[in-house]
């Protein structure tokens, strides 16, 4: 496999986790540091799936590349190989066997990358910026969903150049999920669209916002037995919807919560309300992690309706987050969301991807 | 001869004609041969649908309308996306100094483009951004553009004559001639000669320019007024013949000037004053009060700005919830004239430029409470309230004004009666809700970075012309 461009070098190797003797905060929570982040923001985050041993991490950036790091046990990271598109990257996805990841672009293409052979090739074409990307492994079928700005939602055979279905969509996609069967999607102008993916993907139901901003990320969760049940749904003011697909009693079973917002009880001053940028739930215990703009990750039990943890306060915004497989590892990337247009973006400033142990911090609350 | 194609009478599907129509229409353009096929389609869908084209103050072009209605038809959405995506992104990233320009030009490309308004173009959603987005801008004040499109907002919206006259009071376009035209043909439209008069008056006092226009234009209306008293003069003549005649109209004629009799002397009927069609558009002439039919020879207009005259001078300046599209209210039960309604007008900046609203008389919305409020965000008189109750929220599909409504209603609970802000979002709300559409941060920072690439390219091409020779052709 080769090894990253000689613009980034490879860092201090190792465990990464600098000096406590730092006084700036731009890792308040003194986790592990991932070796050779990417040059530009991150985007996206994800592991490798169960299927492969071992951990590795895909992080794709707005410097046009995708990079891979393998995650040792003892928590070292090494960098491992590196893609490029020509645009930035703003979505990636693994198979399930973890043997290819899918990368989407704004350059309106998305390409399968082969790891083993370290060859990419591309498997999807929009008329506009690719914004989500996933695998879907149904029984009888198999392909990789797109989402994109130009109001479409294909779904393509990687060995096919035209898609095997496309959908038509109300507006531009801006986030989506999928765990089979359900796939969800959230779109400009506050528009949300389930779908159903047996025998084919059809789309399901659409349902009216929970939320009254824009939207800005989503994932879905399980049920006791597996089953995807319904969505958190992120927005750009600081809430997050807990939304079921069929629930006994929508009224009191569907709920928002606010996060992502500074001077919980102070009321002297102004309230700061800033995005939250993804959602990640934990694989085994249910509980969920919201990263946002404010620099902070917390971590929430939505069936006992409580906070669990929020961080320090980082000096970046949080742009991406993920778990492994098991849930032991969580990952979030701090860098610049462009919250705050052109004006606020420095592109010297370093950008970094973290790992923390999450075996015991998002264990849900007992309810009483 | 040719037969007629099923699949093309097939694809005429907007305009409101039956097929018959089409088909004769088609045919005799076929038979005739006169003209190319793709000339005569165009035609023919002007023809089918020129009920449906909202006139244009300065007139349309022919070859912008073909090409509309040839792209609508052809269902050709993919072009005109690209090209209101691109206005979008230059609303945006414009960081020069008449970012005015933007707005009149995405404006009147969407007026061509959409000959028929309606709500995909967005038309009256763009024009209350860019009107209500420049108030504080003193240099636009006077500026042409800037004028223009404040009068296609006030002729779209349910009462003129307030924007009229917020517009005088803040002094926006006191010295062009355009407003004054425009507003004293308003006043014209409701039969109010006198007030439509003094409007003139007020303009050439004020020094407005062009000011030959506007002496021309005024002329024209003294023209009209005259030509009105003598045929209401004849016709009073006559009136007082047959008024008592009950049992139906026994006019042999009617004379193009004339005035239609109400029949009998208590009911309402508003008449339709036909010297009105060769001033303004006919566009749903808004008459509040039939002419008083029992005059002598002196003509006595009914003046319903006697009412609101008695309101304090300073600006008012209403936010209508729903943007006034002319076509939405057709199914709207009309609002009544709010006399004592004030607003705050939040511009961009934060800015209020209107009087703060008096205490809300219902329970201000509180943020815990995740349902959707359903009150239009407007603090009310509880006089008027049983105005507000006939008066529909928005329909919910209609997203990008609840964005709007939903956004007023934010600003206004984010400042509570103690005028403190309670929250504020860190995230650049004016460069993400600039334009018609929203746009997400990934959106903006695309778009620069696309057109950072496209420069580059550019300076690179050209770079590499100025090594070739001369002779070889443009890229």
């Amino acid at each position: 496999m080769s090894l990253f461009g000689t613009n980034t070098g490879f860092g201090s190797g190792g465990t990464g986790v600098f000096g406590t003797t730092t006084t700036d905060s731009h890792n308040p929570m003194k986790d592990v540091e991932v070796t050779s982040p990417p040059d530009d923001s991150i985007s996206c985050l994800a592991f490798s799936p169960p299927t492969m041993p071992g951990n590795f991490l895909i992080g794709g950036s707005w410097a046009n590349d995708v990079r891979c790091w393998e995650v040792q046990d003892n928590g070292q990271t090494v960098p491992k190989a590196q893609q490029m598109h020509t645009g930035p990257v703003l979505d990636v996805c693994w198979s399930d066997d973890g043997s290819k990841v899918f990368t989407a672009s704004c350059d309106k293409t998305a390409k399968m990358w082969d790891l083993n052979s370290n060859q990419t090739i591309q498997i999807a074409q929009h008329e506009g910026p690719i914004r989500t990307i996933h695998w879907i492994k149904a029984p009888n079928y198999s392909c990789v969903m797109t989402g994109s700005w130009d109001k479409t939602l294909k779904f393509w055979d990687t060995r096919s150049p035209n898609p095997m279905m496309s959908l038509q969509m109300p507006e531009r996609c801006y986030c989506a999920d999928v765990v089979y069967p359900m796939a969800v999607v959230a779109t400009a102008e506050r528009g949300l669209i389930v779908y159903q993916l047996e025998n084919q993907p059809s789309e399901f139901r659409r349902i009216e916002s929970p939320l009254k901003h824009q939207h800005r990320c989503v994932a879905i969760f399980k049920d006791k037995q597996s089953k995807p049940t319904g969505f958190a749904l992120g927005s750009i003011e600081g809430r997050v919807a807990i939304h079921y697909i069929n629930p006994p009693n929508p009224a009191k079973d569907n709920f928002t919560f606010k996060c992502h917002r500074s001077n919980g009880t102070n009321t002297a001053t102004p309230q700061d309300i800033y995005a939250v940028n993804a959602i990640s739930f934990h694989p085994v215990h249910g509980t969920l992690a919201t990263v946002g703009s404010d620099g902070r990750f917390s971590f929430w039990d939505k069936d006992a309706r409580t906070k669990l943890k929020t961080s320090e306060q980082l000096d970046q915004p949080i742009t991406a987050c993920c778990f492994n497989n098991n849930g032991n590892i969580f990952a979030y990337a701090s860098s610049y969301d462009w919250s705050k247009g052109h004006e606020y973006y420095n592109p010297q400033k370093k950008n970094y991807i973290f790992l923390r142990n999450a075996a015991e911090e998002l264990k849900p609350r007992n309810k009483k | 001869m040719h037969s007629i194609n099923d699949a093309s009478l097939e694809s005429e599907h907007r305009s409101g004609f039956g097929l018959k129509k089409k088909i004769i229409l088609r045919r005799f353009l076929v038979e005739e041969n006169i003209r190319s096929p793709a000339m005569a389609e165009c035609d023919a869908e002007w023809e089918l649908c020129k009920e449906n084209i909202q006139p244009l103050r300065q007139g349309r072009s022919v070859s912008a309308l073909h090409q509309a209605l040839c792209q609508q038809q052809e269902g050709n959405h993919t072009a005109l996306n690209q090209q209101k995506q691109a206005f979008e992104s230059e609303l945006r990233l414009y960081d020069g100094d008449d970012p005015l320009d933007v707005w009149f030009r995405y404006i009147k490309w969407t007026k061509q483009t959409y000959p028929q308004g309606g709500k995909e173009s967005n038309l009256s959603l763009l024009l209350e951004r860019a009107v209500t987005r420049f108030t504080a801008d003193k240099k636009y004040h006077n500026d042409v553009r800037y004028i223009e499109l404040w009068i296609d907002f006030a002729e779209g919206s349910p009462e003129p004559m307030d924007v009229y006259r917020y517009m005088q009071a803040q002094g926006i376009g006191t010295m062009q001639a355009a407003l004054y035209i425009a507003w004293s043909e308003e006043y014209e439209k409701r039969g109010n000669i006198k007030m439509a008069d003094s409007v003139f008056q007020d303009g050439i006092k004020c020094g407005a320019e062009p000011v030959e226009k506007l002496q021309v234009f005024h002329r024209a209306l003294q023209a009209r007024a005259c030509r009105q008293m003598m045929t209401s003069m004849t016709d009073q003549q006559n009136d007082d013949d047959d008024d008592d005649e009950d049992e139906g109209s026994s006019e042999p004629q009617r004379s193009s000037l004339a005035e239609l009799k109400a029949k009998g002397k208590k009911k309402p009927v508003v008449p339709i004053n036909r010297a009105n069609a060769s001033i303004g558009y006919a566009r749903g002439l808004q008459f509040k009060q039939p002419l008083g039919p029992k005059q002598n020879s002196r003509l006595m207009i009914f003046d319903e700005n006697k009412v609101p005259e008695s309101e304090p001078q300073e600006p008012k300046f209403e936010i209508w919830t729903a943007p006034p599209t002319a076509r939405a209210k057709e199914n709207e039960q009309k609002p009544e004239k709010w006399t004592n309604v004030k607003m705050p007008l939040k511009s961009r900046s934060g800015l209020s430029v209107a009087v703060p609203p008096p205490k809300p008389s219902f329970q201000p919305f509180v943020e815990e409470d995740d349902q959707p409020p359903a009150v239009t965000p407007c603090k009310i008189n509880p006089a008027v309230n049983s105005v507000l109750s006939a008066r529909k929220p928005c329909r919910p599909e209609q997203t990008p004004l609840k964005m709007l409504q939903e956004r007023q209603q934010m600003m206004q609970l984010q400042t509570q009666e103690d005028g403190k802000i309670r929250e504020q979002s860190m995230y650049c709300k004016e460069l993400l809700f600039s334009g018609a559409t929203e746009f997400c941060f990934e959106e903006l920072r695309a778009e620069r970075y696309r057109q950072k690439w496209a420069r580059k390219l550019q300076t690179q091409s050209s770079a590499a012309d100025d090594e070739k020779p001369v002779e070889s052709s443009e890229k």
